[in-house]
């Protein structure tokens, strides 16, 4: 029987899902309706990455919006972080954005935050999911109904200006730095190169910055997928290169030789130059490097592991007031000083900032990193396949120490294995971790071969 | 059995209507408009536009997302009168047009109105096709890199009044004091332009758009006229005075002595002036509306086509003639179509057909309407029992076998100088009574009618 395929996801992540057939204008409607009735009504926030569909789900969850009786500001195309802190500063109930962040193209979704500007936690997020289940929303009469206003200056000033409060910027711009930049034609290509060269003083050299424009890679900016930049950084003398994903939220780096940094060793760096700042302990997601364990111990700190996914790092970001938290693989760095959230302006300004204060280049510094060998892979999942492999796991290990919060973890003498179903896509993820190349081929290996 | 006590959803031929908020929801809005884009031949852009009522800016978002998600490009108008946003389709060359506004209604309801690529509503066979595709819910939604566009257009009055003043010479109207009673809705946009662009000093009263707090009901009625229009004509020494409801399609009148006319004045009038002036001898009208456009009719050798009361008889019955054979067609609401604008319901172009009609009579309102004979209408309505309705018409047909009687719409019946008409309401859960008479009112026919439909609820 040919595997069906269901392209469309609606669960306490929200909403994300192939745009046509499956994401449908209702759909979004309805579940910003059921969010607007959750909020209790008032302003709420409503941005966008470039996507195609994005002016369509933007009208859509408009109209839900209004529907629950809520004032909607709309700030147009912008990066998910600069939506977050433009949502906490204007006291809104709430905001939205309509981005499906690092999926590809035909894919959409809805971001949901609370009046903060964070993520809800999950005991909201199962709340508002029964409330959309339940198709109880508020319905606003024509005396309650609100107004659509616009907003699309303000926000990049309120996030940038909160960026720069946290590192030396005189410092920086006083680099001159040559900086490379690709923004996937995502939201950075609105905001980014402003930042990095109005505010930061860098010398750029950009590819990609065009939000009219598809994505010109895969929009998970990852190595495989980097070829381009990299080669620009080689070719046009970059001190470093920054690739955004289109909602500008994660970041990758690449250094000035064209080699894209692993994207834990980039999350290493900023939390190495974040202890260094100010108190307060970690927190990062269970497929993240030991390399944060012992910059952590380095600093005197302790380090929190969640399950994967920004919703739930930073909901222990919150809980033990931590000073920086990320997930490793997925480039995402966590700065609450700026705001709760994934932005990959703090990474950026935190980077170059380590090279203006050090005058090392970017490669060294990441070269003084604890050196740890990273493989990651995924299997199409199946019903039934996770449990059996879990059990496999645990008895071909019996001495590991077991993690069973999302998927299972095994911890192993400097090492770790960790399979899990993924929230946002029908399949398995594989992540092993050692302190050796064959070492950690040997782990990965030892897992796939547990699938028979 | 029950039976909802005020209808607040109404999904039918002829689109969807609602009080906003109590029936009337997104959840609607995205379907019905998702059906439209589905219900359209494929390729050309759909023109939307609103009147001012707060809701509109709520169902404009999700008509915009729903039409983008059928592929379709989008032409916004923002806020603008009915007859301008059917005036765009053929202009455009668009596939169709949605109009956002519930007209008459008051300003808690809302509605879409569509409209095809000729401009005009759809017809009963078409609406039935756009109601099944909107009860089955499968639309036509495009791939992620097809979907449709959405644009602005600024000025689309000027391309309508092009058209408008090709048919009336403003400049001959410039010597008339006209006072318009905009209600708070779209007529403003129009009339304004009017003054701007041909030098007409027409003043507006309630010219300020409102989303809420409407002047008045947005009724074209006889007391909607008598409440702040009528007293204004004398002190104002107005020639004319015309009220328009929210999304100026349907038109009522006061003339220069402060009188208040019924809206039911408004197609005699018009039949009487368009009738000996084109080959149109036809007078489309439906069965509630006065028998002196008979009497009217006559005189011109015109002659009446009279259908079943709503809009949808009304656009059927055009589609049997050929524009050429009908001078006009309309309702004894004040909602007016005219071959010279492509039937469309226009209240604008009915009013600027009053002034015409001045001029070329050299006459005063008042003295026009004076030479017509008196015809006296009652009308009443008593609470529906569903189950009983044939029962009622057959023993009323019985009753008044001496009568020409016509089932066109629920039971018509004819004499030489009264009719009455019976039928159930389409908007509300009543039985409408309605009887006329040549001179004075037929209050024995009417009580008696009451009566036998009391007896019956």
């Amino acid at each position: 029987m040919p595997r069906r395929e269901h392209l469309l996801k609606i669960g306490v992540s929200g909403i994300r899902g192939v745009v046509g057939e499956f994401l449908t204008p209702a759909l979004a409607c309805s579940f910003a309706q059921a969010f607007g009735t959750y909020v209790g009504g008032g302003r709420v926030v409503l941005g966008r990455d470039t996507r195609a569909s994005g002016e369509m789900i933007t009208h859509a969850v408009a109209c839900g919006l209004l529907a629950a009786g809520c004032e909607v500001v709309k700030v147009g195309i912008l990066p998910t972080p600069t939506i977050q802190i433009y949502v906490a500063a204007t006291h809104a109930q709430g905001g939205m954005a309509v981005t499906a962040s690092h999926n590809p193209p035909e894919y959409n979704a809805l971001k949901l935050f609370n009046a903060q500007g964070l993520f809800f936690n999950n005991y909201e997020r199962a709340e508002l999911l029964d409330l959309y289940h339940q198709s109880d929303f508020r319905q606003a009469t024509n005396e309650e109904m609100r107004r659509v206003i616009t907003d699309y200056d303000s926000a990049p000033k309120l996030h940038f200006q909160k960026v720069l409060a946290h590192v030396d910027a005189a410092r920086i711009r006083a680099r001159k730095f040559r900086v490379a930049l690709d923004a996937v034609n995502g939201a950075g290509a609105v905001t980014t190169p402003g930042f990095l060269r109005d505010m930061l003083g860098c010398e750029l050299e950009a590819i990609a910055i065009d939000p009219t424009q598809p994505f010109p890679r895969e929009a998970e900016p990852k190595a495989e997928t980097l070829g381009e930049i990299a080669e620009l950084v080689r070719s046009c003398h970059r001190d470093i290169g920054f690739a955004q994903d289109p909602d500008g939220d994660r970041l990758a780096v690449i250094d000035e030789t064209g080699f894209v940094l692993d994207n834990d060793d980039v999350l290493a760096l900023a939390v190495d130059a974040a202890l260094g700042r100010l108190p307060g302990d970690v927190v990062v997601n269970l497929t993240t490097s030991l390399a944060i364990d012992d910059v952590a111990r380095a600093h005197g700190r302790r380090v929190y592991r969640t399950p994967v996914g920004e919703a739930n790092v930073v909901e222990t970001m919150q809980a033990v007031n931590a000073v920086i938290g990320g997930e490793g693989a997925n480039g995402g760095i966590i700065f609450p000083p700026v705001h709760l959230c994934r932005d990959s302006y703090t990474g950026m300004a935190f980077l170059l900032d380590r090279m203006a204060e050090t005058g090392e280049k970017i490669s060294t510094l990441a070269a003084r990193l604890p050196k740890y060998f990273r493989r990651y892979g995924k299997v199409a999942f199946e019903h039934g396949l996770l449990g059996p492999l879990m059990q496999s796991l645990e008895a071909r290990f019996p001495n590991a120490e077991k993690d069973r919060s999302d998927g299972l973890k095994l911890l192993l003498p400097d090492a770790w294995i960790h399979v899990r179903a993924s929230n946002t896509e029908p399949l398995l993820r594989v992540a092993a971790e050692a302190k050796s190349d064959e070492q950690v081929e040997r782990l990965y290996r030892e897992v796939l071969g547990l699938f028979g | 059995m029950a039976v909802a006590a005020a209808r607040s959803l109404r999904i039918s031929q002829v689109g969807l209507r609602g009080v906003v908020g109590g029936g009337l929801t997104a959840a609607h809005v995205l379907d019905f408009a998702s059906a439209f884009g589905t219900f359209l031949e494929p390729g050309k852009a759909v023109i939307i536009g609103r009147d001012p009522r707060a809701s509109g800016v709520m169902i404009r978002e999700g008509v915009v997302a729903a039409l983008l998600a059928c592929g379709r490009d989008v032409i916004d108008l923002g806020i603008a009168p009915t007859p301008v946003i059917q005036h765009a389709i053929r202009r455009m060359d668009a596939a169709g047009a949605i109009s956002i506004g519930a007209s008459h209604n008051g300003a808690e309801w809302n509605a879409l109105k569509f409209f095809g690529r000729n401009g005009i509503y759809l017809s009963t066979a078409e609406a039935n096709e756009l109601l099944d595709i909107y009860h089955l819910k499968k639309f036509s939604f495009v791939e992620w890199n097809q979907l449709g566009k959405l644009r602005t257009e600024a000025n689309a009055l000027d391309p309508y009044l092009d058209e408008v003043a090709a048919v009336f010479d403003f400049s001959a109207l410039r010597k008339f004091r006209v006072v318009v009673d905009c209600c708070s809705g779209t007529s403003a946009l129009v009339l304004r332009r009017i003054n701007e662009r041909f030098g007409l000093g027409i003043i507006l009263i309630n010219e300020k758009m409102q989303g809420v707090a409407f002047a008045h009901e947005p009724a074209t009625n006889k007391e909607m006229v008598a409440l702040q229009l009528a007293p204004l004509m004398k002190p104002l020494g107005a020639d004319a005075g015309f009220l328009f409801d929210a999304d100026s399609d349907r038109v009522a009148f006061a003339t220069e002595d402060g009188t208040a006319v019924s809206e039911e004045m408004v197609l005699p009038l018009l039949a009487d002036y368009l009738l000996p002036r084109g080959a149109g001898k036809l007078v489309i009208t439906n069965c509630s509306t006065t028998a002196l456009v008979d009497e009217i009719a006559a005189r011109h050798a015109g002659e009446v086509v009279r259908v079943a009361v709503g809009r949808q008889a009304a656009i059927d019955a055009l589609s049997i003639y050929r524009p050429e054979q009908i001078a006009l067609a309309g309702e004894g609401t004040g909602a007016i179509m005219m071959p010279q604008f492509r039937f469309v319901y226009d209240g604008i172009a009915a009013m600027l057909a009053v002034l015409s009609m001045m001029r070329e009579r050299g006459e005063k309102l008042s003295g026009i309407l004076a030479a017509y004979p008196k015809y006296s209408i009652l009308k009443g309505q008593v609470p529906l029992v569903t189950h009983r309705i044939p029962a009622l018409l057959a023993a009323l047909r019985e009753l008044y076998h001496d009568g020409r009687a016509s089932m066109v719409d629920g039971l018509r019946v004819d004499w030489p100088d009264r009719w009455f008409h019976v039928r159930v309401s389409q908007t509300e859960p009543v039985v409408r009574i309605i009887c006329e008479q040549r001179g004075e009112a037929p209050r024995d026919l009417y009580e008696a009618l009451v009566e036998h439909v009391r007896s019956h609820a």
